[in-house]
Order: structure tokens, then sequence, then C-alpha cells
């Protein structure tokens, strides 16, 4: 883990992190990587990931039209939005 | 007439015999919060829609079903029609839900009332609710000292008596080890039993909601009333639920306890190995056996979790975008700057953290080494526990390897070292086990947990064996002296 990577994953998750925490942070992403790499020495050939507890498919209901649009609703949390709209800077000049 | 440190069996009586009203009750435990405000185990009240409500529950025609005109506190990560929820986070600090958690329904129509939303760690990451944006929580035991985390908000309430019951959720381990720091009794139910809809996801396969109360009696009232399937949730089981009060009072003669050999007990506190060899002969002496039980890939854990949950998070806050909810940057030159900046401003240090790893965990190159891998150990880690339940009822561990801690004395120079708080919850997570906190004993005048591990959908026999031991045993009764606040 270097400070290039840290600016790679600090970009693809959409953060910045101030230039005085960057050390620390670099710091500690691998305290938490040594962690998880710790993992390597366990052997799981031929298992099977399991991505959730339950492993079943899941639930399908019926597909009946409901009505509970809530637009204002939702509308209303947004810090910018213009009608039926969410608003954000523009995008296609 | 004091309500204070009443469970919810006991207010059920004193509203049917008519000692007290359901107005009274709510106005008495709105004032026992203000009165202790300074614990700060609240992020908002809800003063005025639970009189309106608890006055309307007074004018009705009498209903003494379990939950009727209880006040209840419900953790801030559940989502409240009309009433704020942040998640104790800046980036939600100003969120007004359209619509209520199945969880939380479920509840509010059996008649129960919402007094207020609960503090806690920012997005249920934390395992001391030092990284709320509203605030440390205090622990009502002692002032300065970690409620534990993440639902400490709702531990600390239920522990300072200002309301019988709140809810919490457990990601690894945090409605248990805050239950077990603050002296109260929580239950993580099994993965699927309640509905995860309208709960503001951290990390999706380990997420579960469950009550926080003063007794496995409490607790199981709260689970009758949160349980079942939800079609809004796909994750959601179609399974009976049985009444969990109904057998909750059987002997526990014979009952099979695992103790896990890899836990290697010897190498905790002395304190801590002494409770709970006490807890051990308790139990023999109600007819419980014990068994030696080995699951070999337990110790992996915690990098196992620290690998899947982030990853989990990583994906599930990308929705935080300041675009249709949450805080906003202002001044932006463009979308992606929005982006950046809005979350930036928005997430604290533990989030942004986490959601780090994670995205370093799912990017390419790294996928199948730390996130595959993970959930391979994963698998492993669930084979032990079903091997287990084939010569055992249940398991129990210490909640927590110590008791609580004072604020700032852990994970500041190593995060690391505070995700080994979770070392005895987070496997039942993992392999989506239930699993309950008693308090069995203090500490230097702190308390301790007690943890019992069931087999898949066995909240039954957990609740049981809790129950059986607070019938005979006081530790459940102990209460802080609240003088410092």
């Amino acid at each position: 883990m270097d400070q290039e990577t840290v600016r790679t994953i600090c970009y693809l998750a959409r953060l910045e992190i101030d230039q005085s925490k960057s050390e620390k942070i670099q710091k500690d992403l691998e305290t938490i990587i040594d962690l998880i790499g710790s993992l390597q020495t366990i052997d799981t050939s031929d298992i099977e990931p399991l991505y959730s507890p339950l492993e079943m498919t899941a639930f399908m209901h019926d597909d009946i039209e409901k009505s509970d649009n809530k637009k204002e609703k939702f509308l209303e949390n947004a810090a910018a939005s213009n009608e039926d709209y969410f608003l954000v800077p523009r995008v296609v000049e | 007439m004091s309500i204070q440190f009443k469970s919810i069996v006991d207010l059920r009586a004193m509203l049917d015999e008519g000692s007290i009203s359901a107005s009274e009750l709510t106005q008495e435990s709105l004032k026992l919060a203000k009165k202790y405000k300074e614990l700060n185990c609240f992020v908002t009240m809800n003063e005025e829609l639970s009189a309106k409500k608890a006055n309307a529950i007074d004018l009705n025609e009498k209903d003494s079903s379990w939950l009727s005109g209880i006040p209840l506190a419900q953790k801030d990560l559940f989502c409240t029609e009309g009433l704020r929820t942040t998640c104790s986070s800046k980036i939600l600090s100003n969120f007004i839900p359209p619509y209520s958690a199945t969880a939380v329904k479920k509840l509010e129509d059996a008649g129960s009332i919402t007094v207020g939303k609960t503090n806690m760690d920012e997005f249920a990451m934390g395992s001391s609710n030092e990284t709320s944006f509203f605030g440390n929580v205090h622990n009502p035991w002692k002032k300065g000292y970690v409620p534990g985390g993440s639902s400490g908000g709702s531990a600390a309430a239920v522990a300072a008596g200002i309301v019988p019951a709140a809810t919490g959720t457990d990601t690894g381990g945090s409605i248990r080890q805050p239950a077990a720091h603050c002296g109260i009794t929580g239950l993580k139910p099994t993965y699927g039993r309640i509905s995860r809809w309208g709960m503001i996801a951290f990390a999706s396969s380990l997420d579960q909601a469950g009550p926080l109360a003063r007794t496995a009696e409490d607790c199981a009232i709260l689970l009758n009333t949160m349980s079942g399937h939800d079609s809004k949730d796909t994750t959601s089981l179609n399974s009976d639920v049985p009444d969990f009060l109904e057998n909750i009072n059987q002997p526990i003669d014979g009952l099979k306890i695992g103790i896990i050999k890899e836990f290697n007990l010897g190498d905790l506190d002395p304190q801590v190995q002494a409770l709970f060899e006490e807890s051990k002969k308790n139990y023999e002496a109600l007819g419980a056996q014990f068994i030696e039980i080995s699951l070999p890939n337990i110790s992996a854990s915690v990098p196992t979790y620290y690998s899947i949950a982030p990853a989990e998070c990583s994906s599930n806050l990308s929705r935080f975008d300041g675009v249709r909810f949450g805080h906003r940057a202002e001044n932006t030159n463009d979308l992606n700057d929005l982006y950046i900046k809005s979350r930036s401003e928005g997430f604290g240090d533990e989030v942004k953290r986490r959601i780090l790893i994670g995205t370093y965990a799912l990017s390419a190159g790294y996928y199948d080494a730390y996130y595959k891998k993970a959930q391979q150990v994963r698998r492993l880690i669930k084979n032990d526990f079903d091997h287990a339940f084939q010569s055992v009822d249940v398991l129990m561990t210490p909640t927590s390897p110590n008791a609580a801690f004072k604020f700032g004395s852990k994970g500041a120079q190593n995060p690391v070292e505070l995700y080994l708080e979770d070392l005895f919850t987070i496997s039942s997570n993992l392999a989506g086990l239930p699993a309950i906190s008693i308090p069995h004993g203090q500490i230097n005048s702190l308390p301790a947990g007690l943890q019992l591990i069931g087999n898949f959908l066995r909240e039954d026999q957990i609740l049981n064996a809790a129950h059986i031991f607070q019938k005979n045993s006081d530790h459940h009764q102990a209460r802080p002296n609240l003088g410092d606040f």
C-alpha cells in the first residue's frame, strides 16, 4: 500500500482525504489489509464461497400493480429539485 | 409512581390495573430522557407524536396486548416516517424518511410508542459509540466510559431505565456487546427472522435487527412482534414464527452447552474467566451439561468479517451522493466534484476507512484474494457451527473479552485493537445464527455479559436458557447509580 494506491482507492470510492490525514490512513489501511491477509494461510481449495447465510433464491412476489407513489415526499429530501427532477450541476454543455 | 427500570411485564400490569395511563407512562419516559440528557443516548425526541398516540390509546377501548401503550426507543438506523433518521451521520443529519422500517411499523402497529431515536456509531460502524456525529454516549454505569456499540444509545437508554426496551441492529455484535457493557439483555435473531426493509444498510448479508431490554422475557415479547416474513425484503425468511414467550419457562435439565475450545478462555482477563466459571456452575446446578467442542476455523472470524463487512459497506454507502437525499456540498464544479465533496464532508473517519478497505478488497486484482477468500472461509466457519450443533444445543462464551473502557482509550493508534472487541460475537453474524447476551456479574463495578449462541431459527432455546438463568439469579436486576448524570 503506497500513497498512489491510497489516491486511486479514494478516487474509486469518490472520497477525498485531508493531506494531513493521508499518512495515518495509509498506515491504518496497511494494518487492516495485514489482518485480512492472514486468511491466506487457510486452505480453501474446492470450498464454495458463502455469500449469504441463507443460500436461498430470492423470494418472488406476485406481480400486482400497487400505488404508493410518494414522489413529493422523496423530492423533499433532495437538496435541489425542480418539479419532477433532482437537480445536479450541468452535465452537458 | 416511578416507572424507571421497570420491565415491559411490570408496566403491562400497571397499565392493566389502571395505576398508570399510557399518557402518564410516555410523559414519565420523556421526562427521564430529559433528566439524563447528559448520557447523550438520544439524537431526536418524538415528544409531540408520542403524546398524541398515548392519548389516543387512553381514549380507545382497553387493549391489553403486550406492547399497547409501552414506550420504546428506536435505533436511529431504522427509518421512521416523518421523524428524522440520521444513522448518527452528518450526511443524513437532515433526512426525514417518507416511510417506516417494517420492524418499527410492526412495533408501532402493536401499540408501542416511539419516544425517540437513539444515538449510535455512525452507520453502525464501531464498537464503542465514539464514531457518532452527535457525540459519544456515556455508559450509565460510569461517566466517561463507553456504552459499547454500535447500538450504544439504545443500550444506555434501557440501562438508565428511560425506556423498558429499544431496538438495535447487530452486524458483528452491535446489539450484544453494548447490552453486555450496559448490564442489560440483547438478542440478535437468526439472519432473515426480522425484515431489514427500512433499515439503513451497512453490510447486507450480516445486518439483523433485534431487541435490547432488561430481561429475556421482554426480548421475547419484542421478538414476537418484530419477526415474520416481509415481501419487501428478499432475504426475509418465510418460516413459521413460534410464540417465543410460550416456552420460555421450560426446565433446562439436560440442555447441552458447548464451550468453544479455540477461544482459549484461559488466556482471558482472570476476572472475565472467573465470572464465566461461576455462570457455568450456575447452569450446571440448573441441570445443564457442558461439552468442550472444537470449531477449528472460528479464530478466523475477525479477519473474515473485516473483509466482508467493509466490502458490503462500500457498495451500500455508494448511494450517498448528495443528489437524492442527505448532505450536499456547496460550490462544486461538476457532478463528480459534487459526489466527492458531499461524501467527504458527510462521512466521518471510521466510515471512510471502511469504505476504502471495501473498495480495495473489491477492486480488480484483489477481489479473489480478499473478498472471495473471506466468503470461502465464511463457509468453513458455518460448517464448523453445523458440526457443533450436531452434539450441543447452544454454545456459551463471554460476550466481550473485557468490560466497558474509557473514552478514547482504544483504537486511536490502531483500529484493529477496537475490532477485537467483537471477537466472540462476529462468528454468529457470519453464520447467520441467533445469539443473546445476558448480564452475569461485574468487573470493577462495570457489568459483564454472557453470550449464548443458538442453532439456526432456535431463538426459543437461547431465550429459554437465558430466562431460566435470570429466574435463578439477580444480575439482570442490578441498576447503575445515575448520580453523576
